[in-house]
């Protein structure tokens, strides 16, 4: 019996330290995205088994309710510990940076796991002020059966992708779907195009205000794309995403011009589809293709959070690898951390990946672009003019002079 | 203020001589029995006034500042108001507004005419009436994204019901891409509103017809009137004051419309603006639209000033009409 008893005091005292190591709290979390009930429910596991005494309560709201919501809580003097934020450059997060309601980063979360890529988009006065946690990649995504059946090749140039979709065409093949209804795809369609056409270089120089949209290598690069309609489905300017899901999962396309997220919801429709991804080629065949890369999201520190310290830890784990698995296995999206292995059931996620490594733009001119924080933003006009230049109510020109006009009312580089 | 009956308030025990002694408001007991409706009306004022009279006077005061949504407001004066007018935000305010003003006057007469041609028929009397009134009614107990959504199936070029219908009966040229296309994208949207809302005008006239004392129409018949006659010399005349009433009620809900346009075209109002109206313009300004990272509560406040001062007018002469319809005792 005395045995027994000093066996359980000894446990007794060697769980002590864990018990000692944390104190019991609760972090709460609010974001937009559903798809990460799961992810924080294995964050409280895997921190539960490294003994910190963390429950984490995730509250999802709609997107498009999400950010008045936490606005107006955060001015309350309530809301949660951790909040998800948009990128920067953007109002509404550099709003909750300007009014002292998020905390920075760089001293008490180890961000040595990110890029400067993803950083940089949540980084505003020389400080950090979330932990990314998606990295999102656009391009052309294309049916493998359809191009092996037809002996094609991921094209390297724009001509070859012409190319390309002349061969689908004569063989009975829709060789695009484009959900031109959605304005917003037209003007992300037309961002993904332009970081390889004119190309990442020469964005760069429009940022520094020393290239116009208005110059022959965008404009060239738009009376191409206006081209390449010919070659999408009929009436393609009635259709959405939702049925641009459908088609390209029921192998009624060749190719869509999308992003990485698309494939969960093309899998659930066809778990059989095997499909791919290249860049949208370049015009000039001596300039590298480039992927269009931008961070979706981050984890921003509340600093009226009352368990900092809890919350601070959670923070740390989202920066680790460990995470990174789980966040990419969970949401067949990709995470923001580098070095982290892509899951081999999902080979989309490995290719984007390795890709978003290797080839990611430096310089860009649509969402977390220096043009996209301004109004009229780049994003706006592309949406409405874009639409209009499909329908043949504007020509590229006109589409490219809207732009440079447009962006000059506010942008510095292009006021001088 | 003393009472002509019944002990006053001012009867309380009290330090006599005191101030204390005397009221401040001096009461009777029949004044507070008179006056008693104002606690009757006190719920139903202090509901108006935090969801009604506080949004609106705060948006208007916020339609003089620049303001993202948090943080310190700065103040502009009639900036916002310039932009909108004459500045950068003129062309789509005023193409929204072009847009508002259509779509008002076709919903009338696509909600008005049939409205009243069905109305006639209902009053008929004749078999099956019951079940067509609810077939009728039956879209407008549907929510309007549900509509929008299930017309968007309906309207799909590819594989929709009605473009389908079309090449079926040889009206092939009639399948078109109707929600993507700058000329037939408002159209479209004006047509479902008024198919959801012809139910709600058809029961208004129907009961207004069936209101007109029988005599009348019967005396007509005796003296030799044809149907039309009775219909545009009788029926008609009577029915003015409704539809005048179902016009400004048509006009006030035009002008504050948002959900349908949202659900077909979303808060782009497409293709290409040309389904943007009012109520969009106002999301995106304020809210930033879908992904744009701009936001102006300011200037969006403007906007839903300009929307009041357009619908305010009408909805004093919609109530000054049915006040006095009222006091005819009609």
């Amino acid at each position: 019996m005395a045995k027994r008893f000093l066996m359980a005091m000894l446990l007794l005292c060697l769980m002590m330290p864990a018990w000692a190591q944390s104190k019991p709290a609760t972090v709460t979390i609010w974001g937009w995205r559903a798809q990460d009930v799961d992810v924080w429910k294995s964050v409280e596991t895997a921190l539960k088994a490294k003994g910190e005494q963390i429950t984490i309560k995730y509250e999802v709201f709609p997107p498009t309710e999400y950010d008045s919501k936490l606005l107006v809580s955060l001015q309350g003097g309530v809301g949660p510990d951790l909040m998800y934020t948009r990128r920067l450059p953007g109002a509404r997060t550099q709003a909750l940076i300007d009014n002292s309601y998020l905390v920075p980063l760089d001293s008490s979360v180890d961000l040595s796991n990110f890029d400067n890529v993803s950083l940089s988009f949540i980084r505003s006065n020389n400080k950090t002020w979330g932990v990314p946690f998606a990295n999102q990649i656009v391009g052309i995504f294309y049916n493998k059966a359809m191009f092996d059946k037809y002996k094609l090749k991921e094209p390297q140039t724009w001509d070859e992708l012409v190319q390309v979709a002349e061969t689908l065409q004569k063989n009975g093949i829709t060789p695009f779907f484009v959900s031109g209804k959605e304005a917003w795809t037209l003007a992300m369609q037309n961002a993904m195009v332009g970081v390889s056409y004119p190309g990442d270089a020469w964005i760069g120089k429009l940022a520094e205000g020393k290239a116009k949209f208005t110059d022959p290598e965008y404009v060239n690069m738009l009376k191409d794309l206006n081209a390449l309609k010919k070659y999408y489905q009929k009436d393609f300017m009635a259709n959405t995403t939702a049925e641009q899901d459908v088609a390209f999962a029921m192998e009624q396309v060749a190719m869509v011009f999308y992003g990485v997220w698309g494939n969960t919801n093309w899998l659930k429709t066809n778990p059989d589809l095997k499909f791919d991804y290249f860049p949208v080629p370049p015009k000039d065949k001596n300039l590298p293709a480039k992927a269009y890369i931008y961070m979706d999201g981050a984890y921003g520190l509340s600093s009226a959070s009352k368990n900092k310290d809890a919350a601070i830890k959670v923070l740390n784990y989202a920066g680790t690898k460990a995470y990174g698995e789980l966040f990419s296995s969970t949401t067949g999206e990709i995470t923001a951390i580098k070095g982290v292995t892509m899951p081999a059931s999902k080979p989309i996620l490995v290719k984007c990946y390795n890709k978003m490594v290797t080839i990611a733009s430096t310089n860009r001119y649509w969402v977390g672009s220096p043009f996209d924080a301004g109004m009229p933003s780049v994003y706006n006009i592309l949406q409405e003019n874009m639409q209009k230049m499909y329908l043949d109510q504007m020509t590229p020109e006109e589409l490219a002079k809207k732009l440079q006009d447009g962006i000059s009312t506010w942008y510095p580089a292009f006021k001088k | 203020m003393r009472g002509r009956a019944g002990r006053s308030l001012s009867d309380r025990p009290g330090k006599a001589g005191s101030s204390e002694a005397r009221p401040i408001l001096y009461l009777s007991e029949v004044d507070v029995r008179k006056y008693s409706f104002l606690w009757m009306l006190f719920p139903a004022l202090l509901l108006y006034t935090v969801f009604i009279a506080y949004p609106f006077f705060s948006s208007l005061g916020l339609s003089f500042y620049d303001w993202p949504g948090i943080g310190p407001k700065k103040f502009i004066g009639l900036s916002n108001y310039k932009n909108i007018l004459s500045g950068f935000m003129a062309p789509e305010f005023y193409r929204a507004l072009g847009h508002n003003i259509v779509f008002f006057i076709w919903s009338l007469i696509l909600s008005v005419v049939p409205g009243l041609f069905f109305a006639f028929l209902l009053s008929a009397d004749i078999k099956g009436t019951k079940f067509l009134k609810v077939i009728y009614f039956f879209p407008n107990t549907l929510a309007i994204v549900v509509v929008g959504f299930l017309w968007g199936l309906l309207l799909n070029p590819q594989w929709g019901l009605v473009n389908q219908l079309f090449r079926v009966l040889g009206l092939g040229f009639l399948a078109k891409p109707w929600l993507g296309n700058t000329s037939t994208a408002l159209p479209t949207i004006i047509f479902v509103t008024a198919w959801r809302g012809l139910g709600f005008y058809i029961l208004v006239y129907l009961a207004a017809i069936l209101g007109i004392d029988r005599e009348m129409t019967e005396a007509a018949r005796i003296d030799g009137a044809t149907e039309m006659q009775i219909a545009g010399r009788i029926i008609l005349p009577h029915l003015l004051p409704i539809i005048a009433t179902t016009s400004m009620l048509k006009f006030i809900w035009t002008f504050n419309i948002f959900d349908i346009v949202y659900a077909m075209e979303g808060t782009q109002g497409g293709p290409a603006g040309s389904t943007d109206v009012l109520g969009t313009l106002f999301y995106r300004i304020a809210f930033g639209g879908l992904g744009s990272s701009q936001v102006g509560m300011g200037l969006g406040a403007t906007v839903v000033t300009l929307i009041f001062l357009l619908v305010f007018p009408v909805s004093i002469f919609y109530v000054f009409i049915v006040e006095k319809r009222v006091e005819r005792g009609e």
